[in-house]
């Protein structure tokens, strides 16, 4: 029986900003936010002014502000990637409880322009404690930084625990590359748009340069600018609008730890408990997805979630993309639109999930607001899956399409 | 030579841990009502929420639980590149992180999880000496 939650509201619209990717003149996190916000309320017919809720990490009041808005409703939670699932989670829980029945889920990080121009948008995220964290005290002198300086280690563990290889991770990214060679707006999407992008073989995945051994830089995901939002609506609410509801059956959230110091096994997340609330919400089991979209910072990223989410055995997450089963035309289309490997990643990649997974199941991959060609499947559910900090928290949906 | 690598910023209940180090003692929090060690150093038992705490010398001996290699590093490590990083499951239970010495960082497939490390301790400046682990010979 599915629970409380389930179908309690929809997804309406997903639109993100102007532009994305390694953008040429720089833009605020700011500025990426507000045209994903403008093409949303375009997409949608929804005026900003009608929006009740607003669901950002960190710095949803200076957004409302700007916007010029007062909500109802403020969440602010920012725990990593992962944060914009659990805003989706959040924000149904609130229209469910009759407080708010328009929910905007907003993100805009300038991952690329940053470099520039500063102000990353990542809402304070990471900075905890700061220097008063023993967590930090104790692991400061050691130099560990960058994500994949972290993430290394997950892989190792996983490798020496059930004899995968850096081969069979190698082909997560080359699958995830074919994904992203049918969608113009990936960064990778062809040589002409970006030198390294276009198709590319296991053997260069391996051969290409080391950042924390055994990740390679094709086991890597991108640092690009993305501005990206989805509109959450009650059911009365959805239905007098003209774009296609993608309904929320399942949700569920949850974390294993902050720092990676604490991660008890290295090779599982906490996804198994936020994919079980998910499924239980929904009524549903991994059996019945039709599409998946996982958070993809890393290959090993994919693989340890893919087997969290029971969409493969524990120690088979790779298989998925190895046999072919997550490739255009396969059983299990895994992240549709070149994930975070190939197609942006802007530090968190929370909301490129959403916004793919609504595309996907409302038919619109191809034709929605920047929905490009080629990669529309047939699906007609999706588990959405993000993961934050280092393999840290996580957030599930479960999304079913309108018909 | 002076030490060019980040120094830890000391909290407030972490006191005895810098001052065993000096004395080249690894010395971990445990609790008196459960017991069990933990790490890194909590206000409270972070298995039964006792703020019932003291400090304890460990062995200082553990095992590597996954490890490595830094090739992209940023800042005062970036001199020391390739280096491996490991976590280390301590004798007395809990893990810490550290930079794995007597290993060779080009050879990342000849070191080996559940290899036995000891502890060593590096003076970073007056009051501080900073843990490192090393692995022992067989
Ligand atoms: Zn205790």
């Amino acid at each position: 029986m599915p629970g409380q939650l389930y179908k309690s509201a929809a997804i309406v619209g997903a639109a993100e900003a102007n532009e994305i990717g390694f953008l040429a003149e720089p833009k605020t996190s700011l500025q990426l936010h507000i045209e994903a916000i403008k093409n949303l309320s375009n997409q949608t017919g929804v005026p900003i002014s009608k929006i009740e809720g607003v669901f950002s990490t960190g710095w949803s009041s200076e957004l409302c502000e700007h916007l010029g808005i007062k909500p109802k409703y403020i969440d602010t939670t920012a725990v990593g990637g992962c944060s914009f699932e659990m805003h989706v989670h959040h924000a149904m829980a609130a229209i469910h409880s009759g407080i708010i029945d328009i929910a905007l889920v907003t993100h805009g990080e300038n991952g690329f322009s940053a470099r520039k121009i500063g102000g990353r948008g990542t809402g304070n995220y990471g900075r905890g404690a700061g220097v008063a964290s023993p967590a930090a005290e104790m692991s400061m002198a050691y130099g560990l930084g960058s994500a994949p300086s972290n993430y290394a280690h997950a892989m190792v563990r996983h490798m020496h625990r059930y004899g995968t290889t850096t081969e069979d991770y190698a082909h997560i990214a080359k699958v995830t590359r074919d994904w992203a060679t049918l969608n113009p707006r990936a960064a990778m999407y062809s040589k002409e748009k970006h030198p390294f992008g276009g198709p590319i073989s296991v053997a260069q995945v391996e051969e290409s340069r080391l950042i924390a051994w055994p990740l390679t830089i094709l086991h890597c995901c991108m640092v690009a600018d993305h501005g990206g939002a989805v509109l959450i609506a009650s059911p009365k609410v959805a239905a007098g609008l003209n774009t296609k509801p993608v309904w929320l059956a399942g949700a569920g959230e949850s974390m294993g730890h902050a720092n990676m110091l604490e991660m008890e096994d290295f090779t599982a997340t906490s996804a198994s408990r936020s994919a079980e609330a998910a499924y239980t919400m929904a009524g549903m089991g991994p059996g019945e997805m039709e599409l998946a979209m996982i958070y993809d910072s890393f290959t090993i990223t994919a693989a340890i979630t893919a087997e969290m989410l029971g969409l493969a055995a524990p120690g088979e997450g790779h298989t998925l993309w190895k046999d072919g089963h997550a490739a255009p035309g396969g059983r299990l289309p895994i992240n549709t639109n070149g994930g975070g490997l190939s197609f942006n990643h802007s530090g968190m990649y929370g909301m490129p999930l959403l916004i793919e997974a609504y595309r996907q199941l409302s038919g619109t991959a191809e034709d929605g607001v920047h929905g490009d060609v080629g990669k529309q499947t047939s699906a007609k559910t999706c588990i959405v899956n993000g993961t934050g900090g280092a393999l840290s928290t996580t957030g599930t949906l479960v999304l079913v399409a309108d018909d | 030579m002076t030490y060019n690598k980040p120094i830890p910023t000391r909290g407030t209940h972490t006191v005895p841990f810098w001052e065993g180090a000096k004395e080249g003692k690894l010395m971990l929090p445990r609790c008196q009502d459960c017991n069990r060690v933990h790490w890194y150093p909590r206000f409270i038992c972070p298995h039964c929420h006792s703020t019932n705490l003291e400090w304890v010398e460990a062995s200082g001996e553990g095992k590597i639980h996954t490890y490595a290699v830094q090739h992209l590093v940023f800042g005062p490590w970036e001199p020391e590149a390739p280096y491996v990083t490991a976590y280390i499951d301590l004798n007395e239970g809990d893990r810490m992180l550290t930079v794995l010495r007597g290993v060779d960082p080009q050879k990342p497939e000849d070191i080996k999880i559940g290899a036995r490390v000891k502890v060593e301790f590096e003076q970073a400046n007056e009051d501080t000496y900073i843990p490192f682990w090393r692995v022992i010979e067989e």
